[in-house]
């Protein structure tokens, strides 16, 4: 009895002492924050497992996951031109792993990262590690192009606001849906040419015409992954030329090509990723992932970025990579604000940095954020 | 004993009629050229000790170095089930493929490889191996390695990748 009332005032203490239940929580879905030029879509090849392709938001100022896209088999996907829309044109398979085909190209709203409309297409889809110029959409974002391959090459057009098929154009063996104007569609072709298809605005074919060659397949290809510039795509050599093309007027136009090489350094330095160049299109800045090695090793991945003036052609830096404990990097890409920063995916530790593009300075590394980050997007 | 010679009777006419001479010379020729072959078959003698290691030896169709393999970009089917020129059980070969030219090093020879996936399940998912050696971009297909080659059979999943010599590279 003693013993009782010697301890009441402890315990009394104590339960004036313990914090007030926490509140019933109401379950619900996070909505997204407004829009920032620092996200970044990371598109995840799921290599391992490539039936289930995926695509994540990341936010480049707060570090976090902000949500996530479905992306099936094989998948190409672009954003629309107001960013408002991720297509994906993938493939999926009636019993998870086999079974009846299906391609689909599906389109996500990304305000709230949801699924709003699909169109079937053909069992003609591209299967191939993606590029940009795998799927992707007119200027005016009326229509969408989708790159088939059986391995007859061809491309689908699409009417993303009707949810219509509106035909198939062959395209002679060439590859690749590079949009331009209203409505035209350039491949590059094996001969090193260009074929260009202009389209009226239902789709059907007006005119072609093709290209003289601008790179040789046999001794110095250019990557397919082209990186978009203000009136252009800027595409890249295996061995470092870069070919600046204008695709403003009725035919494309070759700049001269220049070389991001010198001459001690060609042959050993060289570009190579998955996505192989990022363009900061008011700056006319030009970021490549770069390393040393020969011939069947453009896939490389770079150890170090190099960074170009477009205009002068002149190199403005070089940024090690492997000093922040990071592996080669194969895919990079760039936010257009007049405060970039640059985004580097890994290949096998699927590792993404974000740097300062302006200076280089590492602000922070996503250890892990996926299994295969191969391509990178932002509005 | 009537009954016994009808007995063999039945059984060497059954055999007759199943049979020809031919065939048992065949059979007998087939044995016989096996047992005369037998001891010039190579061995591995060493096999045993190897049994026990499990990393793949840098030379063998096990390893991403394997001379085969120079132009690869995929998983090895001789990890998930085939070998280097054999797919796994219950997957379909691609009847399109890309090509690679490869030296082997054991005798000095340049040969033509085809590259076919294996196809019918999702991705074996080991020993991914990438190499690249005259891989060339989509737009010229017999030599690329992005493009899913199971894309022209009926089921177009993509397993793993063998590399089946197609004869010696002419120079």
């Amino acid at each position: 009895m003693l013993c009782a009332a010697l301890s009441w005032p402890l315990l009394a203490a104590r339960v004036l002492a313990t914090p007030p239940p926490l509140p019933a929580e109401h379950l619900t879905v996070e909505r997204l924050p407004p829009r920032s030029p620092h996200w970044v879509y990371i598109y995840d090849e799921a290599f391992d497992n490539e039936i289930d392709a995926r695509v994540y938001l990341f936010d480049g100022d707060r570090y976090r996951r902000l949500g996530q896209i479905g992306a099936g088999f094989y998948t190409s996907l672009n954003l629309s031109p107001d960013g408002g829309t991720t297509a994906v044109a993938t493939t999926y398979f009636a019993r998870g792993s086999r079974g009846t085909r299906v391609d689909v190209v599906e389109f996500t709203d990304n305000t709230t990262l949801t699924v709003t409309r699909e169109i079937l297409v053909p069992a003609k889809r591209a299967l191939s590690v993606t590029s940009l110029f795998n799927l992707a959409y007119s200027a005016d974002g009326r229509l969408l192009y989708a790159a088939y391959m059986t391995p007859a090459a061809s491309f689908g057009v699409l009417d993303p606001a009707a949810g219509t098929v509106l035909g198939e154009i062959d395209t002679a063996g060439c590859v690749e849906v590079i949009p331009s104007g209203h409505y035209r569609v350039s491949s590059i072709c094996e001969s090193g040419r260009l074929l260009t298809v202009t389209l009226d605005a239902q789709g059907h074919e007006l005119t072609r015409a093709m290209s003289e060659p601008f790179f040789d397949a046999d001794q110095d290809p250019v990557f397919v992954q082209g990186i978009p510039t203000t009136r252009g795509v800027v595409f890249l050599s295996f061995l470092g030329e870069v070919h600046d093309i204008d695709f403003s007027g009725a035919q494309p136009e070759f700049g001269a090509p220049w070389s991001l090489v010198s001459a001690a350094e060609k042959g050993h330095w060289r570009p190579g990723a998955y996505q192989v160049g990022a363009i900061h299109r008011e700056l006319g800045r030009l970021y490549v992932p770069m390393h040393e090695g020969g011939e069947g090793t453009h896939k490389d991945g770079g150890t170090e970025i190099w960074v170009y003036d477009l205009a002068s052609h002149r190199r403005l830096a070089r940024w090690p990579l492997k000093v922040h404990g990071l592996a080669p990097v194969v895919a990079v890409q760039v936010s257009q604000d007049p405060a970039p920063i640059l985004f580097a995916t890994t290949d096998k530790t699927a590792d993404l940095a974000v740097l300062d593009a302006l200076t280089g300075q590492l602000r922070h590394i996503e250890k892990h954020v996926g299994q295969s980050p191969w391509m990178l997007l932002n509005p | 004993m009537r009954r016994l010679d009808q007995l063999f009777e039945r059984s060497t006419r059954s055999l007759a009629q199943r049979t020809s001479r031919r065939s048992l010379l065949a059979s007998l020729g087939q044995l016989l050229t096996g047992a005369a072959l037998l001891p010039l078959l190579p061995m591995d003698r060493a096999g045993r000790a190897r049994a026990a290691e499990t990393k793949p030896r840098a030379d063998g169709p096990e390893s991403c170095q394997y001379w085969k393999y120079c132009a690869i970009d995929g998983f090895l089917c001789s990890c998930c089930g085939g070998t280097s020129a054999s797919c796994p059980p219950g997957t379909t070969p691609s009847p399109i493929s890309w090509i690679g030219t490869c030296h082997n090093a054991a005798d000095g020879r340049d040969y033509i490889v085809s590259y076919n996936d294996c196809c019918g399940k999702s991705t074996c998912g080991t020993c991914d191996c990438t190499r690249n050696e005259g891989e060339r971009p989509i737009y010229r297909p017999s030599r690329n390695n992005d493009l899913n080659w199971c894309m022209a059979n009926a089921d177009v999943n993509y397993h793993c990748t063998v590399s089946v010599i197609l004869g010696v590279a002419e120079k």
